[in-house]
């Protein structure tokens, strides 16, 4: 079942494919990418342990979780919405590429128009934002051609393998988002 | 008790919890919470807070107070993250007089203190609405650096707000004698306010009132 539909991944729901992968993906090192620094050490036991206090936690889950998968099939990641809020209109956006292989490929790029359209034409958010440490490459590299405006920088926020770095916080406006269609042109995204 | 320059820390309890039942509705509170949707706090709404908070261990509700024990407001820690010693930090004013004086400011301080002389954190995190100059300038004169700024990120009052972020670090805390000398704090000698009525006899005046011919 695909819920948005890439050039080289298709979004479908985040379901027990993806949790079963779990445990090789938040060992490894997309997990340091992701949460700033963290090198988790993970039992399957403590991760279904989080799965459950999670389940039961009293705050509302206002959270969209898509899992990413190629043309081929390989379940890769998750991308979607961390939380939201319906009145302010802003939602902050999460993203995992849990296989390494696929890193640098265009992949998150394909995944990230999809969810930001998403937000803005289904969810009618008019703000989405994200943050990343100053240390990730990638990533400044990727909110820079997609279009998202540095923030803010807060100082010494992470630490990552002994030092401290930054937290770079990008915000993308409704308005000044062109489209997928225009971006997919702006950046000779092409399927394969 | 946790002694200050013009203000006192005590725990949140008392008198303060029948304070919040107002403070929360009011909008200094809403300032200082504005991620939060803006909407009424009912008396059971206010304890749920309050025991939500004393059992978060990564957070607090700490009651300040001047030296007279007027209560002034509370100061907040929340979120605090072990790993990288980090933790939010927000205050507010309960008794509007207060809005801007400096005893709101010692309030920051002594929170700036507890957090990292007690606490051992390396870094707050505050943040403030781009119109509230009565915080921007506390955060300011605190000692906290401006870091950036979320554009239009909270709904307000029919209009979209920025959102200004500050951050303080261990290495740039002088400690809270160094600052305290450096900022020669005035008390503002307001009068202190009448103790809240006990709710019982609240609830009786209303009875009476109702059952008068």
């Amino acid at each position: 079942m695909i819920l948005l539909e890439g050039l080289l991944v298709d979004l479908v729901p985040y379901g027990r494919a993806f949790q079963a992968r779990e445990h090789a993906w938040y060992n490894n090192e997309s997990m340091f990418w992701a949460s700033m620094g963290e090198r988790e050490l993970l039992t399957r036991a403590r991760m279904e342990q989080q799965r459950r206090e999670e389940a039961e936690a009293d705050q509302p889950e206002t959270g969209v979780t898509f899992g990413a998968r190629t043309k081929d099939g390989t379940l890769i990641g998750l991308f979607g919405i961390n939380f939201l809020s319906c009145y302010h209109r802003v939602a902050n956006l999460g993203a995992m590429i849990n296989e390494p292989a696929y890193w640098g490929g265009g992949y998150g790029t394909d995944a990230l128009l999809l969810v930001v359209d998403y937000a803005f034409d289904w969810l009618d958010m008019r703000r989405l934002w994200l943050d990343t440490m100053s240390s990730n490459a990638r990533v400044l590299r990727q909110m820079q051609k997609v279009g998202f405006t540095p923030e803010a920088r807060l100082r010494s926020v992470a630490l990552a393998d002994g030092q401290w770095n930054d937290e770079v916080v990008f915000g993308l406006m409704r308005d000044e988002w062109p489209g997928r269609d225009t971006m997919i042109a702006r950046l000779g995204l092409r399927a394969r | 008790m946790f002694e200050g320059t013009l203000v006192d820390l005590v725990p949140f309890e008392d008198d303060y919890a029948t304070y919040l039942e107002s403070w929360m509705n009011e909008e200094a509170w809403f300032r200082a919470h504005l991620w939060d949707r803006r909407e009424p706090h009912p008396e059971d709404a206010v304890k749920k807070y309050i025991e939500k908070m004393e059992k978060n261990e990564r957070a607090a509700l700490i009651g300040y107070q001047t030296k007279a024990g007027d209560p002034i407001g509370g100061l907040i820690y929340d979120h605090e993250w072990s790993r990288v010693r980090k933790v939010e930090v927000t205050f507010f004013t309960g008794d509007s007089r207060y809005e801007g004086t400096d005893e709101v400011l010692d309030g920051l301080l002594m929170l700036a203190r507890y957090c990292f002389e007690t606490r051992n954190m390396h870094r707050l995190d505050a943040m403030s609405l781009a119109f509230d100059e009565a915080r921007i300038d506390a955060l300011r004169r605190a000692g906290f650096v401006h870091e950036g700024t979320l554009r239009q990120h909270i709904r307000w009052d029919g209009d979209y707000v920025d959102v200004e972020l500050y951050g303080l670090l261990e290495d740039e805390w002088p400690g809270y004698a160094a600052r305290i000398e450096a900022l020669g704090l005035q008390a503002s000698d307001l009068e202190p306010k009448p103790k809240p009525e006990k709710k019982l006899e609240d609830e009786k005046a209303l009875d009476e009132k109702i059952l008068a011919p």
